[in-house]
């Protein structure tokens, strides 16, 4: 009589009996350290930044509850920020949206040589915003600029691009929308290569001229892409702050001074750690809240477009 | 001890006032003379062991993008040649500075053991205690150069990054020294074109109302009569406002921090006057005067754009250097216009330069040495002669060669020695102060409000800061 073997416990790839517990924290660990470390920790540290009166003032800072916050509240400046931001995302992404499916209709006709257009479509894309900022910062230089120079040649006035309060927001989205519409292009594009022909070739045999076609088919079924990338740059128009340093650097008459940029001032000029990490928050909850309901809005059904 | 309170009365002439200054400063600049004369100097500098702390390495944190940098690197060979020791130099630009600072100075240790600062913010960084006092290390002979000379500083400059006075918390009051005028110094003058005003048959303005009729004068279709930073710029109101305020009679604080009673008078009427001046210079000025900053003024002045202008002195180099400028030849400086029986004067600005108490304490005589040599005579000449660096040094101003080459010197030196150090800079929140001037002058200037309501409002927010703060009851 013979006993059977027990089934030799399955061995690691070292070679030692496989313990499962063991295998996860091997393989988790460096990146459960490396969220600790650069994620977690300074999120919580600059939480409890968030309620402390820290500054170059005041040292290392006592606990002040939620006085930043309610400070925040009262701020008049804090709001015109927040004015700021929101323009720059609703104007911005709004633009981006239309101009972004509008060029991706465009390239989806595959006109002759149209790949060399969309290949340079994509240039201001790869640049980094602090340099879009300083570049078209001299571009509209009202004194020796190229575009200023361009439209006095054709014998009309510039417009006073960085000078007037009204304008330089307008003239901010403008940069924004010229550097990001490739981006909402590249993704709405890529969706529209994907999209069944079938649905479109069933359209046509039922009689849909191209107006209703985009209507009732390609725009619902392009609607998550957009929606995607609708809140991709939502968030990022959001947080806009090195654009606005390289432009105009919050100017005039904090005209487009965003909460990024009043962020900064706050931690960087005038040293107010406490309140700039209170700004920061304040700009965490509001990202939270619109994404969600974003993204929300983004679960739906690309046949019926709901 | 009494060698040493000698030694102190000697090289900080604190309570003197410009007159004794003056006579301190040439006394001390003929026994340097009569030294140097005697050869005694160089036995001094032939004794001294410049290699006593080679094999230590330094590291010195100062801003970037202002020349100095650039000018203290070209020279690090000469610096590890002569002493011995490497230097490591960090130069970021002013925000990440001042961060940076404040991350080693408040640290158990500092990473860098020579730190330089904005004058502006001595009160912030010297005054909460950052700094080590320096006394012992200027006054004892194994550890300073001897040619050194610690007298030859601007004293204003000094007073403004150097001199501090922990019991009260005043800058520039005592006889203690934490810092020395590092890196650059300067005011501002007044720049204008000696062409444009011949032809008209104009003497370059000595009162502001010269200056406004000059700049009426002046203006033709190529050429603004006068320009200034209408920006929503640090300068704006540190240069532009500031010196007209202070020479029509304005005072911008009153009262003491510590006595809680710190009281602006942005809103006074030499205040409101002051903006008005600039508001009514607007039809003389570039048409966009109000998005000129610091570069536009230069680029305009140096292109023949701009018959007059006050400004940051330290411009006058690329002005008057002909490979950059068109108006070389044609430039003139002068005092700042000021009201009858008002003294020209302006605001002063510059850096200081300091070791961190919570520096390496083996390291600390070797980062005097360090500092002794970035800021002596022969590096500051350096300075401005290569980079036209703004001077902290009385003897680069008056060095006969640097003169003959440069001749805005002679005004350079005026101004710096009668400049005004900002009174705001005597509390931390300084630089959200001066935010709040710009952004509601800057205001005034686009004809969003008037005058009297963009400093009414400048008011009503410094009082409430400054109140927030503790600055005032």
């Amino acid at each position: 009589m013979s006993l059977a073997a027990a089934p030799a416990p399955p061995r690691s790839v070292f070679g030692k009996p496989e313990n499962p517990r063991r295998t996860v924290l091997v393989l988790l660990g460096p990146c459960i350290v490396y969220l600790v470390l650069f994620s977690i920790y300074p999120l919580f540290h600059s939480l409890r930044l968030s309620f402390t009166d820290m500054s170059a003032a005041a040292g290392g800072g006592d606990w002040v509850g939620l006085k930043n916050y309610a400070d925040l509240l009262v701020d008049p400046l804090f709001w015109n920020a927040a004015k700021n931001s929101a323009i720059m995302v609703v104007l911005s992404v709004g633009i981006q949206i239309v101009l972004g499916v509008a060029l991706a209709m465009f390239f989806n006709l595959h006109l002759k040589g149209s790949w060399i257009v969309r290949g340079i479509l994509m240039l201001p894309m790869l640049m980094t915003p602090i340099v879009v900022g300083l570049m078209w910062r001299a571009l509209l230089n009202p004194d020796w600029g190229l575009i200023d120079w361009a439209i006095r040649l054709t014998g009309l006035e510039p417009p006073d691009w960085l000078g007037s309060v009204n304008m330089a927001i307008v003239t901010l989205v403008l940069v924004d929308c010229w550097q990001w519409t490739p981006f909402v292009f590249l993704i709405v594009f890529a969706r529209l290569q994907a999209l069944p022909l079938d649905i479109f070739e069933a359209a046509n045999v039922d009689g849909a001229g191209p107006i209703v076609t985009f209507r009732r088919i390609t725009l619902p079924m392009l609607m998550p892409a957009i929606v995607f990338a609708g809140v991709f740059r939502a968030v990022d128009a959001f947080r806009s702050f090195d654009l606005v340093f390289g432009l105009s650097y919050g100017g005039p008459a904090r005209g487009t001074t965003t909460l990024s940029f009043f962020a900064f001032q706050h931690g960087f000029q005038f040293q107010n750690y406490g309140y700039a990490a209170a700004i920061a928050y304040a700009m965490l909850i509001i990202l939270s809240v619109g994404t969600t309901v974003m993204l929300r809005y983004a679960q739906i059904r690309p046949e019926t477009g709901r | 001890m009494q060698d040493k309170q000698k030694g102190q009365r000697l090289n900080v002439p604190m309570a003197a006032n410009r007159r004794d200054m003056l006579r301190a400063m040439a006394a001390l600049g003929l026994t340097t003379g009569v030294l140097g004369k005697f050869g005694i100097s160089a036995a001094f500098g032939a004794d001294f062991d410049w290699k006593k702390y080679a094999g230590t390495k330094i590291n010195l944190l100062m801003v970037g993008g202002e020349g100095d940098d650039r000018a203290f690197a070209d020279l690090v060979p000469e610096f590890e040649a002569q002493t011995g020791m490497t230097i490591e130099i960090t130069a970021p630009a002013l925000g990440p500075l001042i961060e940076k600072s404040l991350q080693n100075l408040q640290a158990p240790q500092s990473a860098y053991d020579v730190i330089s600062y904005l004058g502006f913010l001595t009160t912030q960084q010297v005054g909460a205690g950052y700094y080590e006092q320096l006394n012992s290390y200027i006054d004892d002979p194994g550890l300073t150069p001897p040619d050194w000379d610690f007298g030859d500083f601007l004293q204003p400059a000094l007073r403004n990054v150097g001199i501090f006075d922990m019991a009260s918390g005043t800058v520039g009051k005592g006889t203690d020294v934490y810092g020395v005028p590092g890196t650059h110094s300067g005011s501002a003058i007044y720049f204008y074109r000696k062409d444009l005003f011949e032809a008209a048959g104009l003497q370059p303005a000595k009162t502001w109302d010269e200056f406004h009729a000059a700049a009426k004068a002046l203006t033709t279709d190529e050429v603004a009569g006068a320009s200034f930073i209408g920006a929503n710029d640090f300068s704006l109101a540190l240069v532009d406002w500031f010196t007209r305020f202070i020479t029509i009679g304005g005072t911008l604080m009153t009262g003491d921090p510590h006595t809680k009673d710190f009281k602006p008078n942005v809103d006074s009427p030499e205040g409101v006057r002051a903006l008005q001046m600039m508001i009514d210079l607007l039809p003389y000025a570039p048409k966009n005067v109000t998005k000129y900053g610091f570069a536009e003024n230069v680029d305009g002045f140096s292109t023949g754009k701009i018959a007059q202008m006050i400004f940051w002195s330290t411009i006058a180099g690329p002005v008057f250097d002909p490979d950059k400028s068109l108006v070389a030849d044609k430039t003139g400086t002068g005092p700042v216009p000021a009201d009858e029986g008002q003294t020209p004067r302006a605001i002063q600005g510059g850096w200081g330069i300091g070791i961190p108490k919570n520096a390496d304490p083996a390291k600390k005589a070797a980062a005097w040495l360090a500092l002794t040599w970035f800021t002596s005579k022969k590096v500051n000449n350096y300075l401005v002669d290569k980079y036209q660096i703004d001077a902290n040094r009385t003897s680069s101003f008056t060095d006969p060669d640097l003169l003959a080459k440069f001749p805005y010197l002679a005004d350079s030196l005026a101004a710096a020695s009668s400049a005004e150090s900002l009174a705001t800079a005597r509390i931390p929140e300084c630089f959200q102060l001066n935010d709040v001037m710009n952004v509601e002058f800057n205001s005034a200037l686009l004809g969003i409000q008037d005058a009297k309501t963009a400093c009414a409002k400048v008011q009503v927010q410094w009082e409430d800061m400054l109140r927030k703060a503790g600055h005032l009851a």
